[in-house]
């Protein structure tokens, strides 16, 4: 049933894939493909939908990792799976486990809520576009003259790091590693909201160093680095808040 | 009054941009999509706010469209937009006879255009190909995709709109004489079914826009037309570069993130819930693409997929507002009251199709509320989530 | 793998010790946790230990020459251990958190490993060859 692929010279996979609908039980449905290794595992996915089983419900939209919302967790590893090729995650006859992404409630087999994400981004006030000259430090990026340009800033906010954390994964009070970089991005210099959000128990200090975070994030965030850069950030804002005149 | 029921189906670009307009108008608006926003063409475009270029020669109406659009969008929603310009260079002889029809066509359409000396675009663009022969710089922009809908959503969403996302339209409901006055949905979280009833049903479903009209009996002439996308792993250039030439295939490459994204070629399919890549595509992008920018030539190809862009057909039956998207109202081509559909079009031009399709919406309703549209600026896109339900 | 319980909750205080899927970070993450945790509990016997004093030199002997046990050596063995590996990986999360060698954490972790073993073996010799 399965139409073409890249080319012929085809592989057997079976995508094992988390199914659950409201008031039911959780199950998996097994579904073997014949897929192209070079091919990307929402590709597989989106075949399982199209001529396997229309229930199936998942989140992609853009195929090429600007998005954000592909996330899902591949043999139990948080993965961005359009950018995820069969070939890295499984072998010809091997088996692929797909659950959706820890610590964010479950809408629907695959899919996520991703509020509280998108909402502590909107509170540290992240931006998706920012002139390059505002990038701060550290943020490897092609250069440009005059910072003339704008770009779209790194974070795609697809979840995968808060999955990933296992600090997380014991509270959803955390902020999170894509929040806090995300506040990095607008620093905390004299922006005492800012400050007093992440400079807390559940902010920058609850983090336990798994570097989980960065090894999960498609988009070469580093969310653990600037984890860490925070908290150098926070430090160095306190101490010269006791010098600034109080309010 | 009771504000007059919209649903629309399908929460693409033209979707969310309808629900946006309508919800504005005063319109009680349900959105029905059978998968998260932007899922289907809609989220996997490149991204190029076009500046008209690319339809300066042989296209006017398309081209005004896009510069006009491009300039209220970047008034009403900066969020979502990078506002770096973009170059059309010419790389042979018969791109440089184009080019001069080109910039003709680039007055008549008002698009502002600069000619750079090679050097000149070679110092802001070291990466695109050394042996151009001419450059001009023309105000394109990039857009993240689904940011860009999530704008619109919430936007609608603020104003009272509602999204049942997960939730496939299996049928219309009719009343004795065929006319559409409600559709019958699959809520597919819950496994479960429910009604809706409404005074319009908005077919907003672009690509499927035929197989969805079929289903009240009608149908419409699109052609759903895939395109190979390929995203590699390097973001060569901070601007769109587009070929100086008719349009063709692979003849746009432009950033998005740390990519550079080159697009794309055009042919016809029947089914398009699922678009396989072809080998072929991806050889011709990268020929095409190394055209542009030759570092593409050795670049790690991150992503690869398919789009499938609605064209209407040729000499179709159906108001024409333009050549390049039609609004059908069923009651003038199938005698069914109740359903519109728009198709066709491209994302930079969300609104203006929105505006079209609201007028029409609004004329069948006798409801005279003027478009505001083009000057509302949009919510922050990341209020589709933090407004309630 | 059942049915993941998806949401972060400290009824998944559990999960914290399960490697499947992760990297060396949360290795480091998860032995960094268990001997805190044995350290500890260490430190209540030491108190308890300690306490013996009180009631007396006789006591204290007897409880003392029950120490040589080889069941307690090894025990203290794991102490020792435990005590290297934590102080060490402690020092590779004060690198860290000032922002210094971030990129390297990974190697870092495999050299206090390696230290860590390395000093278990000195440390084994010499107290059950005492």
């Amino acid at each position: 049933m399965d139409m073409n692929h890249h080319n012929n010279s085809g592989w057997s996979v079976s995508f094992r894939v988390f199914r659950q609908k409201t008031g039911k039980d959780a199950h998996y449905d097994t579904v073997k493909l014949e897929v192209d290794p070079d091919e990307y595992v929402i590709d597989a996915i989106e075949r399982i939908w199209a001529y396997h089983d229309r229930s199936l419900s998942f989140a992609h939209a853009c195929h090429h990792s600007t998005c954000g919302a592909c996330g899902m967790r591949v043999n139990g590893v948080e993965k961005l799976t359009c950018i995820t090729p069969i070939h890295t995650i499984a072998r010809n006859g091997g088996i692929v486990q797909v659950d959706p992404l820890r610590n964010f409630p479950i809408i629907t087999d695959l899919v996520v809520d991703m509020g509280a994400l998108y909402r502590r981004m909107a509170q540290v006030g992240h931006r998706p576009v920012v002139p390059l000259a505002e990038e701060p430090a550290g943020m490897p990026v092609r250069k440009s003259n005059n910072g003339e340009y704008t770009r779209l800033s790194d974070c795609i906010e697809c979840g995968l790091c808060i999955s990933a954390c296992p600090v997380a994964a014991s509270t959803p009070d955390y902020l999170g590693p894509a929040v806090l970089a995300g506040a990095l991005q607008h620093g905390i210099k004299r922006q005492p909201g800012l400050l007093k959000l992440v400079d807390s128990e559940d902010g920058v200090w609850r983090c336990h160093s798994a570097f989980e975070c960065t090894e999960v994030c498609p988009s070469y965030v580093e969310p653990g680095t600037k984890i860490m850069q925070l908290r150098r950030n926070v430090v160095s804002e306190r101490f010269a808040n006791l010098f600034r005149s109080n309010r | 009054m009771d504000k007059p029921k919209a649903i629309i189906i399908g929460a693409g670009f033209t979707g969310v941009a309808t629900a946006h307009d309508l919800a504005l108008r005063g319109f009680d608006v349900t959105v029905v999509e059978r998968g998260p926003i932007a899922n289907g063409t809609s989220g996997r475009t490149h991204g190029l706010l076009h500046c008209g270029g690319r339809y300066a020669v042989k296209d006017h109406e398309s081209a005004i469209e896009c510069i006009d659009e491009n300039i209220i969008l970047r008034k009403i929603v900066p969020e979502v937009i990078e506002p770096n310009g973009g170059l059309f260079i010419a790389l042979t002889e018969a791109d440089l006879e184009y080019g001069e029809q080109w910039i003709e066509g680039c007055e008549a359409c008002h698009i502002p255009i600069e000619e750079l000396k090679p050097q000149e675009a070679l110092s802001l663009e070291p990466h695109i190909n050394p042996n151009l022969l001419a450059a001009f710089s023309v105000p394109d922009g990039t857009f993240d995709p689904l940011r860009l809908a999530l704008a619109f959503a919430a936007t609608a969403k603020s104003n009272g709109a509602r999204f049942h996302l997960y939730s496939e339209v299996e049928d219309f409901i009719l009343d004795g004489s065929g006319n559409v006055i409600g559709v019958k949905v699959l809520d597919k979280t819950s496994d479960t079914n429910f009604e809706l009833r409404s005074d319009i049903v908005v077919n907003a479903t672009g690509a499927w826009a035929g197989q969805v009209a079929g289903m009240a009996g009608a149908d419409v002439p699109v052609k759903p037309t895939p395109g190979i996308m390929v995203a590699y792993d390097e973001r060569f250039c901070e601007r769109a570069i587009n070929r100086l030439c008719p349009p063709a295939d692979g003849d746009i490459a432009l950033p998005q993130r740390r990519m550079m994204v080159v697009g794309t070629t055009s042919y016809e399919v029947e089914d398009i819930d699922y678009v396989p890549v072809t080998k072929d595509q991806i050889v011709k992008m990268l020929e095409r693409g190394s055209e542009l920018i030759p570092g593409i030539r050795d670049a790690k190809a991150r992503g690869i997929y398919m789009a499938t862009r609605p064209l209407v057909g040729a000499g179709s039956v159906g108001r024409s507002i333009a050549r390049t998207f039609k609004c059908f109202d069923c009651r003038e081509t199938h005698n069914i009251e109740g359903l519109v559909t728009i198709t066709g079009g491209k994302a930079t031009t969300l609104r203006l199709m929105a505006e079209k399709m609201s007028d029409l919406v609004c004329q069948k309703l006798n409801v005279s509320v003027a478009c505001t549209t083009q000057e509302v600026p949009l919510l922050s896109y990341r209020q589709f989530y933090a407004l309630p339900n | 793998m059942s049915t993941p319980s998806n949401q972060p909750s400290s009824k998944n205080w559990y999960k914290w010790f399960d490697p499947r899927g992760k990297d060396l970070g949360s290795y480091a993450f998860i032995l960094n946790r268990i001997t805190a945790l044995g350290l500890t509990f260490y430190l209540f016997l030491h108190l308890i230990v300690l306490g013996q004093l009180a009631i007396g030199p006789e006591a204290y002997d007897n409880f003392m020459a029950m120490l040589h046990n080889p069941i307690f050596v090894f025990g203290e063995l794991l102490v020792v251990i435990a005590g290297i590996y934590h102080g060490l990986n402690g020092l590779r999360v004060a690198l860290t958190s000032f922002g210094i060698a971030i990129p390297y954490q990974k190697q870092i972790f495999i050299g206090l490993l390696v230290l860590t073993v390395l000093g278990s073996l000195y440390f084994a010799v010499r107290m059950f060859t005492a």
